[in-house]
């Protein structure tokens, strides 16, 4: 080493959002920093004041155009629960066949779209065919059953929310528009295809887990804290209590969405337009979390479908609990779409979700405050609203999921750094032929 | 032969694209005509790849997002240089989306309650390091760089998208409708007897008759006939997030003056229905407003 070096990735691809990386290399060879800077933001807290409460969930999806779904639900539950209202038990179906609609959705893109690329064509694939685009020409069968898995959960998001991108349908005191029987009825003559794709999905999962073990076991494996919601300890998404684990492995906190200021507080880098969520009572660094799948199989003891449970009986076989890997979160994201397609066809079989009762009339606007949590794709989201007499925001709090895992995020950069331009690790793996080249 | 596309993303939600990909099976007839040279979302091209082409190389740019960021001004400045053909891509691209609401407010106070005030922030500071500059305001794309083709819509529909695609691809012309959402509407309208606004969650909506003859905000009566009707169709009253019909150049002075007309109500009773005008008429296109524009205009004259 002559002197020091500074990598730069401008922007990380692959990626919804705005990121780039810094790794800076010192004289005697040794990684002296690597930072992820979010390099834009909207200021969503600021001009939501000043607005109809009710019409949150209408802005509040505009923040991500991948999960406008959790965005949408965790504003709405944040004013009902700062005017007190419960919305309808079929409203509250309706809601989690959404989020689970978008679960699926999402997570058959990130696997697909966003991380495949890396495992088919192999880490030093020809950056030109390491995308899904090369997939469909290189593996037709794979991509159209891929194109197939998204576009189920996106045409049931948007027969609910009226939309996908971006969902309009609820209001505080329930949903503005019911399921109908044939549409629901389209639907369930899918869900046949959708348990055989779900089932390659996870043969798939599997085999490039196994393919990749040494990736997976060596690369990025440090611990940190884990955030995520349960309900009786079965891993839930749209209305769960939040739980937190500490780097052992053992549960610290069981809260109520409502507390969450006790012990989630952000920091602010200087290099970075995101902030970076940790666990508040043990201080920053030391109280980095990761939300997220992998966040949300470690902190739960079980999945709340069977077929799901089976798949996290088999991962927690080879890896234990908790699992630290950060490339097993590709793992984790799987068994999570296969609850997300259970759940899906538990709802469509529930008598309820086609009933016409699902929106109060009787709503008032009150001064208060409120929280709405609830699991997004890529972790624990929170809305946190207060409102006049007139129902007018007059200030906004928000935990958006990804800020949950840039502080950890860091870290594993930090040590995949240390790896490659120390330890040349990169050139030690195993890995296997590529399917892609 | 096939056609250079850059897809780049300034500072939006990613909308677009998701749109874009739910073409899903639709997806595998386009992409054999397309050569992607770009796109940050889906393909490993970083922004030196993107400098590095010759200008006007790209047959096909599609621009998402506005201007928050001193970057986000180059990369669109950058798109324009490299394009031949430059798209708006979505309602951010064309009249600054829904962050061009921040310019209710001064860039300090934006700044300071993310930073600095946010209730759970610990150690507040304002980042400076690897981070682009905010800019002042935001503003429409088409303030900044000439655009050839206009594609409003938060986001644009797959089949917005597809369609605009074709006719570039094909050479022939794109034109935006003429229909307002109204036009596209399948609920019955009446005559307007509005003696009264209700709020979206309030009472109890008869799914066959117009939101807007029921006494609900409904904008489809001023905002651009492209969506299909989306929002009324589910019984949610259009908030105009396609931006306004053609050749009205003020979606909300447009909607305030029509409500004027059409409501039964004296203008202080009309006011007192809308306390947050701004939010109400201007949901994604305040940036494009005479308002917002004014504000820009005394933000230079007092620097």
């Amino acid at each position: 080493m002559t002197g020091e070096k500074v990598v730069r990735i401008e922007p990380v691809t692959r990626l919804e959002g705005h990121g780039d990386v810094t790794i800076k290399i010192g004289k005697d060879g040794r990684v002296k920093d690597a930072q992820f800077s979010v390099t834009s933001t909207r200021f969503f807290e600021k001009f939501l004041e000043g607005r109809f409460a009710e019409e949150a969930p209408k802005f509040a999806s505009r923040i991500c155009g991948i999960c406008p779904e959790p965005h949408h639900l965790a504003a709405v539950k944040a004013v009902e629960a700062a005017w007190d209202i419960t919305p309808p038990a079929p409203a509250v179906k309706l809601r989690r066949l959404l989020i689970n609609a978008k679960q699926f959705s999402s997570h058959a893109l990130h696997f697909f779209a966003l991380a495949a690329p890396d495992f088919l064509a192999g880490p030093f694939g020809d950056p030109a065919k390491r995308n899904l685009v090369a997939i469909t020409k290189a593996l037709p069968d794979v991509s159209k059953m891929a194109l197939q898995m998204m576009q189920f959960g996106q045409e049931l998001a948007a027969a609910i929310g009226g939309t996908a991108i971006h969902p309009v349908t609820a209001v505080p005191g329930g949903m503005l528009n019911p399921f109908s029987e044939e549409k629901r009825d389209q639907f369930l003559k899918r869900i046949s295809d959708v348990k055989q794709w779900t089932t390659s999905t996870v043969a798939l999962a599997k085999k490039i887990m196994d393919d990749y073990v040494d990736v997976v076991t060596k690369l990025a494996v440090g611990p940190t804290y884990y955030v995520g919601t349960h309900s009786k300890g079965a891993l839930e998404i749209y209305d769960g209590s939040i739980r937190i684990m500490d780097t052992a492995g053992e549960i610290v906190e069981d809260l109520k969405p409502k507390d969450y200021r006790k012990s989630f507080a952000e920091y602010v880098p200087e290099h970075s337009y995101a902030t970076h969520v940790y666990y508040k009572p043990v201080g920053y660094p030391a109280g980095i979390w990761r939300a997220g799948s992998l966040a949300r199989i470690n902190i739960a003891d079980k999945m709340a479908t069977p077929l799901a449970h089976e798949a996290l009986e088999e991962m927690r076989a080879k890896l234990g609990r908790p699992v630290h890997a950060t490339f097993a979160y590709h793992w984790a994201r799987i068994i999570e779409l296969v609850q997300a397609a259970e759940e899906i066809e538990g709802l469509l079989k529930d008598p309820q979700i086609v009933n016409n009762d699902v929106k109060l009339l009787d709503v008032k606007p009150k001064k208060g405050d409120g929280v709405g949590c609830v699991e997004a794709p890529r972790g624990t989201l929170i809305h946190h609203y207060w409102t006049d007499e007139q129902g007018l925001i007059t200030k906004a709090n928000m935990i958006v999921a990804t800020n949950n895992n840039i502080g950890a995020i860091e870290k594993s950069l930090m040590e995949v750094a240390k790896q490659v331009f120390e330890q040349k690790a990169h050139q030690k793996l195993k890995l296997p032929k590529p399917v892609i080249s | 032969m096939t056609k250079r596309i850059a897809m780049a993303q300034l500072t939006s939600c990613w909308g677009c694209d998701q749109s874009l990909l739910d073409l899903h099976l639709g997806l595998l007839e386009v992409l054999p005509e397309l050569e992607i040279v770009f796109w940050p979302a889906v393909v490993d091209f970083k922004i030196k790849d993107l400098e590095s082409m010759p200008d006007e190389s790209i047959h096909i740019g599609l621009v998402e997002g506005s201007c928050r960021t001193e970057d986000d001004v180059r990369l669109l400045n950058l798109m324009r240089a490299k394009s031949k053909i430059l798209v708006a891509w979505g309602v951010c691209s064309c009249y600054g989306g829904i962050q061009g609401l921040a310019n209710q407010w001064e860039l300090d106070e934006l700044v300071d309650r993310k930073f600095m005030k946010a209730d759970t922030v610990t150690d507040p500071r304002i980042p400076s390091e690897n981070v682009p500059a905010f800019v002042p305001q935001v503003r429409p794309n088409v303030d900044v760089v000439k655009f050839n083709i206009l594609l409003p819509g938060c986001p644009p529909t797959s089949k917005n998208i597809v369609e605009a695609l074709a006719a570039i691809l094909t050479g022939k012309p794109f034109d935006l409708p003429e229909k307002s959402v109204c036009d596209q509407c399948p609920k019955v309208k009446q005559d307007k007897h509005i003696t009264k606004f209700h709020r979206s969650h309030e009472g109890r909506i008869d799914p066959s008759k117009c939101l807007l003859d029921q006494g609900y905000l409904c904008l489809g009566f001023a905002t651009i006939g492209f969506c299909g009707a989306i929002c009324p169709t589910v019984n949610s009253p259009c908030k105009g997030c396609f931006g306004p019909v053609l050749r009205v150049k003020d979606h909300g002075a447009k909607i305030v003056s029509a409500l004027g007309a059409i409501a039964e109500m004296e203008p202080e009773q009309l006011k007192d229905s809308f306390p947050d005008p701004i939010g109400s008429f201007y949901f994604t296109d305040y940036a494009a407003s005479y308002l917002s524009r004014m504000r820009d205009k005394a933000r230079s004259k007092k620097k």
